[in-house]
């Protein structure tokens, strides 16, 4: 398990390297000179020259590109044009955030999306699979804006259950989950409805195969043919989705986080695009593609706990 | 005047006569574009305590579907037992809910199937697996079950059994897999066990072993075996009788030295000339011209007449019935049936 | 080929209720956005003080905004620019998109592995973010819109091309055609396409729904098609200021991009059912 982790690791720099690369590319070709941005027309040339040498930009491409991978991989993610201050300490400040919302609306979606899943498929083709099937179709098709925006005119404002307002004490954890009931509905609408469809496939799928037919062939009771010879063979395409759905997730959380007004990620990402803060964003892309990789680990790490296929090969 | 005693005795005695397996008049229907079509017709057979029956026939004949009728698995809802009983041990299979079905299957009756590749859950160790039937049925705690288990994997013998307990499925070769579903089927020891192709998918040396094991494994526990396969050769080794099935009947049912003397359908007759030889062992019965029509479209007369050489109006008239022709051999065919026997046998003059 | 291709498109359509109505549903919004000029009653963009943030009504079916501009003639017109902007990106993804993943897959090696190298890092960043990313950039216009969403749409459709394109061309009539001296873009083109149309138009479907949904995020955070023009996620956004007066401003355009999206879903989820063998059946 421990050199399976390792392989998984080492295949995973060449993407990582590659999306460090990409992300300069892209950083590098925002119209503009940064130095303008953040000083403004007002600025004299000499400053200019002065900020360009503090961001290294005024040194040929190849070399910025050096800098910018040898810091990227010591974890030195540079300072932000605005405030100054490290770009990792803005992210860490904002991030459990992110990760509580994140988090609570995955644990949602699979508490909820497999056992309708496997119910759905169960009733494969009557009036409990049709349901099921349109009505995780139509929370796959919101917007989470528009979800989010639903949720808040219902629940906050005519039936003032939950705050509005968002920002949250993150030593409060009473306060700190009161307010993150409403956007992890949000993200979790979507999250079940994913988790549901994906699983109801992949149980139909299992339940056909020849395995279910032995297990049932011994005698065992449904309920255990289900939960113990289906469930855990259907689990391996339904990790494989939620691995990928954590990505859009977080892109999902930028529009959670503006319409309750919750700090975060998304946030982070958002301003620092509207004050054309590229070291910044250069940093922020870095965490992210980091997050991606982690989750990708994370998501082969399950895979070895349920399929014992994987750790040989 | 009978005592208790004797009374006793007497219903022992008819318990001990009475087939293992006895099925009567079984028809299985599947459901295609909306009509249901029978895939199997009017079937019965029986097998006895200790005894070998041999199903034999090509691709589709509906083999596998009967065997299936017996543990209670036609795949619902496309497919359903239309009408019939299936007697195991004297109760009536198709009449049951599923729940005494479960109490059932893995325990009086098992089976192995076709698939060894396919037919073990990939997640789950062999050791449980194996286990796992005890644990239903027996209701032994994990460990006395996973030492009975143990004791089963060797009696199939897996090499090592004790140090591959714990190993998962992809661990184990096509032969091995196929040991660990024998020792699945037979690890409650059933009365009745049904082998559904069990050596098709292994290589002739492979094969040789596992026939030989399941015939032990059937005179150690004096099992009745339900046993499937399209090979003849196969079915002189370990058969003590042969039912052949066509096109979801049967066509001629004898002891299997009967069947080799004197096959008497011509569908029989074109099996053996098929005989795959012992080097070719995954040989298709394709001596047979032409191919088992679909269950959405069986002629209106005898089944096989479309492919038969001793074709005559009759046959396309109408289907002929399963009659004997000998103690123990009945057969399925207006030519060689015992109308014409009988014929035969005045003009020859047999008596004397 | 092609006529078993068009054959079983239809019988596709014909086995499949869902798909079915998504498709009507779908046609319907495009009439709707047609018609805009027609049906809309009044200018989207006529702007009247006194009659701001009124509730729906007889005159106002849908009410009206902070500027006293109509709903509903507003809804009717933002049809346009989330079917312009998704219709345009996909073609563009599935053009450009299809034809790297066929030359790529149909030349192989060492060039074909780079090439897709290079779509999984694209795959990697969710549609959203890249987006975001890219229409900061460039700035906000429909232009810009489409050229950033056909870019997040790109990677599937250089994949789902590629994929049966290696199959295929080892198959006998790619050499057959070979044999006959056909050029390599005329093999690809007649034979390996038709194979693969019937999951292109699955993808199609399925990432239009995702381009709508970008789209209106987009303008929702304010990079989409700049004001006044009507877009639906910008109505949302505005209306967003006035959700506790007037909730009507975001409700009605929610639901609105809520039916595009779900049609095209639909669509995409029906056609695929039916086109999947392992999910046709009983
Ligand atoms: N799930 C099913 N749905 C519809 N028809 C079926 C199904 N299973 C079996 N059948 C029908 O029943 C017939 C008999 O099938 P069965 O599997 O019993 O054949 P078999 O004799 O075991 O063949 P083989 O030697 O290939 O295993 C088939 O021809 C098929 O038409
Ligand atoms: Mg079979």
């Amino acid at each position: 398990m421990f050199w399976y982790l390792v392989k998984r690791l080492l295949a995973s720099a060449p993407t990582l390297i590659a999306v460090l690369t990409v992300v300069f590319v892209i950083v590098r070709i925002i119209p503009g000179d940064p130095a303008l941005t953040v000083l403004g027309d007002q600025a004299t040339p000499a400053a200019l020259a002065a900020l360009r040498t503090k961001l290294g930009i005024d040194k040929p491409l190849h070399l910025q590109y050096v800098d910018f991978m040898l810091s990227a991989l010591q974890g030195d993610l540079g300072r932000s044009l605005v405030s100054g201050r490290p770009v990792i300490n803005e992210v860490t400040a904002v991030l459990p955030h992110t990760l509580d919302l994140t988090i609570s609306s995955l644990l949602l979606g699979s508490a909820i999306g497999i056992p309708l899943g496997i119910w759905a498929a169960l009733r494969r083709n009557r009036l409990a699979d049709y349901v099921i099937r349109i009505v995780s179709l139509i929370g796959l098709s919101f917007p989470v804006f528009v979800s989010g925006i639903f949720l808040l005119l219902v629940f906050a404002l005519q039936y003032r259950i939950f705050p509005v307002i968002g920002t949250s004490d993150l030593a409060n954890l009473g306060d700190r989950a009161w307010k993150l009931v409403l956007p992890t509905l949000t993200l979790g609408l979507v999250m079940v409805a994913y988790i549901t469809r994906v699983t109801r496939s992949a149980m139909l799928q299992v339940l056909s195969e020849d395995y279910v037919r032995t297990a049932r062939a011994k005698g065992v009771p449904a309920r255990l043919v289900i939960t113990r010879h289906a469930l855990r063979n259907a689990l391996i395409p339904v990790v494989t989705v939620v691995g990928l759905y954590l990505g859009i997730n977080i892109g999902n959380s930028v529009l959670t986080e503006i319409v309750f007004n919750r700090p975060g990620l998304g946030k982070v990402i958002v301003t620092a695009l509207n004050q054309r803060d590229y070291a910044m964003l250069q940093g922020l892309m870095v965490i992210y593609c980091f997050l991606i990789v982690v989750t990708n680990l994370l998501t082969d790490l399950t895979y070895g706990l349920i399929d014992p296929r994987v750790k040989q090969s | 005047m009978t005592t208790p005693a004797t009374q006793r005795a007497s219903t022992d005695q008819s318990v001990l006569d009475r087939p293992v397996l006895a099925i009567d008049d079984l028809t299985i229907e599947f459901r295609v574009r909306g009509q249901w079509h029978a895939a199997v017709r009017d079937l019965s057979l029986s097998v006895g305590r200790n005894e070998t029956l041999a199903l034999v026939g090509e691709s589709g004949c509906g083999k596998s579907i009967t065997a299936l009728s017996v543990m209670g698995l036609v795949p619902k809802p496309q497919g359903r037992v239309a009408k019939g009983r299936i007697d195991v041990d004297g109760q009536d299979i198709v009449r049951l809910d599923e729940a005494r079905l479960e109490k059932i299957r893995g325990n009086r009756v098992a089976m192995i199937f076709q698939e060894p590749m396919t037919s073990l859950n990939p997640v789950l160790t062999i050791g449980f697996q194996v286990a796992e039937a005890l644990r239903v049925h027996r209701g032994l705690d994990a460990a006395a079950a996973d030492a009975e288990a143990l004791r089963v994997l060797e009696e199939v013998k897996i090499p090592s059994a004790a140090r591959r307990f714990h190993d998962h499925p992809h661990q184990f070769s096509g032969g091995m897999r196929q040991r660990v579903m024998i020792a699945m089927a037979i690890a409650c020891k059933p009365a009745l066990l049904l082998a559904d192709e069990p050596t098709t998918a292994l290589d002739v040396t492979i094969q040789a072993q596992v026939l030989g094991l399941l015939d032990d494994l059937k005179t150690a526990y004096g099992m009745a075996m339900l046993f499937i396969t399209h090979n003849l050769g196969v079915v002189a080794t370990i058969a003590d009788r042969v039912a052949v099935m066509y096109a979801g009947e049967v066509v001629e049912i004898a002891s299997v030295h009967a069947i080799f003397a004197r096959p008497a359908h011509p569908y029989t007759e074109g099996l053996f000339r098929a005989i795959p030889r012992i080097d070719r062992s995954e040989q298709t019965l394709s001596a047979i011209a032409g191919q088992v029509p679909s269950i959405d479209r069986m002629p209106g007369g005898c089944r096989f007449a479309a492919r038969c050489p001793l074709r005559e109006p009759a046959c396309d008239a109408s289907s002929p019935r399963l009659e004997e022709i000998a103690p123990g051999h009945a057969v399925r065919c207006h030519v060689r049936g015992p109308a014409r026997r009988v014929g035969m046998g005045a003009g020859g003059g047999v008596g004397g | 080929m092609s006529r078993g291709f068009l054959g079983r498109l239809i019988d596709v359509f014909g086995a499949n209720k869902t798909s079915w109505v998504g498709l009507v549903l779908f046609a319907a919004i495009c009439v709707v956005a047609l018609l805009a000029p027609w049906i809309a009653g009044s200018d989207p963009l006529e702007q009247s003080i006194i009659d701001k943030l009124q509730p729906p009504s007889a005159t106002h079916w849908f009410g009206t905004d902070e500027f006293g501009r109509d709903v509903y003639a507003r809804l009717v017109w933002g049809a346009r620019i989330s079917l312009i902007v998704s219709i345009s990106a996909i073609t563009i993804a599935l053009v450009v998109g299809g034809t790297i993943g066929l030359v790529s897959g149909y030349i192989g090696g060492r060039f074909d592995m780079l090439v897709m190298q290079a779509m999984d890092v694209l795959l990697s960043f969710p549609a959203l973010i890249l987006g975001l990313i890219i229409v900061a950039l460039l700035g906000p216009s429909l232009h810009n819109l489409v050229i950033a969403i056909s870019l997040t749409a790109l990677a599937p459709f250089a994949r789902i091309a590629r994929a049966p394109t290696l199959i295929v061309k080892e198959r006998q009539f790619v050499e057959a055609g070979r044999a006959l001296g056909y050029s390599h873009a005329r093999i690809v083109f007649v034979h390996v396409l038709p194979n693969i149309l019937a999951e292109i138009l699955v993808m199609a479907s399925l990432w239009m729904a995702t381009a709508v949904r970008v789209e209106a995020s987009l303008s929702f955070i304010g990079l989409g098609v700049r004001p006044p023009t009507p877009t639906w996620g910008g109505m949302i956004r505005d209306g967003f200021e006035n959700i506790l007066d007037a909730p009507w401003l975001s409700i009605y355009p929610g639901l609105a991009i809520l039916t595009l999206i779900f049609s095209l879903n639909m669509l995409g989820d029906g056609l695929r059912d039916a086109t999947d063998p392992k999910l046709r059946g009983e």
